[in-house]
């Protein structure tokens, strides 16, 4: 799996919705920073969606849904969607620094 | 998440003072690049690719040849506000057709709520807005003296 991918599709899920909240789109049309093309969200979301794992996928969508937000940041060993302490036995691999909150389910980035 | 725009997000090594590019998409790698090598950024290109979308939703330019590019993203690892300025002028498809001289990056973490965000883009905004912060900001001659400008004209 691609790791970027999973944080971009969760980046990209942020801002979309970011622009789904009418207050904040409110905030941001008084800064000057209209969304003139909001379309361009769910393109580029489809072509994300091909390049991601399926088994990702699916954990990623559950956690969506579920929470709001799929990825959570893992800090000093402790998952920030749940904040418990992950075992030593959840330890990202050289090649994939995601892995699975057993706890709460969602995807853990290690940085 | 306090986002004043004071000496915490204020970083000397996030500064350009004459960005090169005349395309936006490649000044803002240009940034990017600058933000990772800083150790602002943990996966540069997922960065360049959430300011780029944000990009291609609608123009970040300000007007008045400001642009405020700004993300909530996984990859930035601390609130960060990025200045650089452009001597030839960068086109970034602003509406009132002007070239951008100043460039606001604006980077949260992906934890940081939406009005936190809000809130650091608004200041940067605010500052932009008076013309002579942007005067004294195109003729600072350090980083220390562009951040005098910020520190002053942000509460």
């Amino acid at each position: 799996m691609s790791d970027a991918a999973i944080l971009k599709l969760h980046d990209l899920d942020l801002l979309s919705r970011e622009f789904q909240d009418p207050r904040a789109l409110a905030r941001l049309r008084k800064l000057g920073l209209e969304i003139v093309q909001p379309e361009v969200l769910s393109r580029a979301r489809a072509r994300l969606l091909a390049t991601v794992d399926r088994r990702w996928l699916n954990l990623y969508e559950r956690a969506l849904r579920r929470y709001g937000r799929a990825v959570a940041l893992v800090r000093d060993r402790v998952c920030q969607g749940c904040f418990i302490t992950l075992p030593t036995s959840v330890t990202p691999s050289v090649s994939e620094s995601l892995t699975l909150c057993e706890s709460c389910g969602r995807i853990l980035y290690w940085r | 998440m306090s986002m004043t725009i004071g000496l915490s997000v204020l970083d000397t090594s996030l500064y350009i003072s004459d960005l090169r590019p005349k395309r936006k998409e490649t000044a803002l790698r240009e940034m990017v690049a600058r933000a990772a090598l800083a150790g602002v950024v943990s996966e540069p290109l997922v960065l360049e690719e959430a300011l780029l979308l944000r990009e291609r939703l609608g123009s970040t330019s300000v007007g008045k040849g400001v642009a405020v590019p700004n993300a909530r993203s996984l990859a930035v690892i601390d609130p960060r506000l990025m200045v650089a300025r452009s001597r030839r002028g960068i086109d970034w498809g602003s509406s009132d057709g002007l070239d951008i001289h100043l460039v606001f990056l604006v980077l949260s973490p992906g934890e940081c709520p939406d009005e936190s965000h809000h809130e650091f883009v608004a200041r940067a905004v605010a500052v932009a807005r008076l013309q002579r912060n942007r005067q004294k900001l195109l003729e600072a001659s350090s980083f220390d003296a562009v951040a005098s400008v910020l520190r002053e004209a942000s509460p």
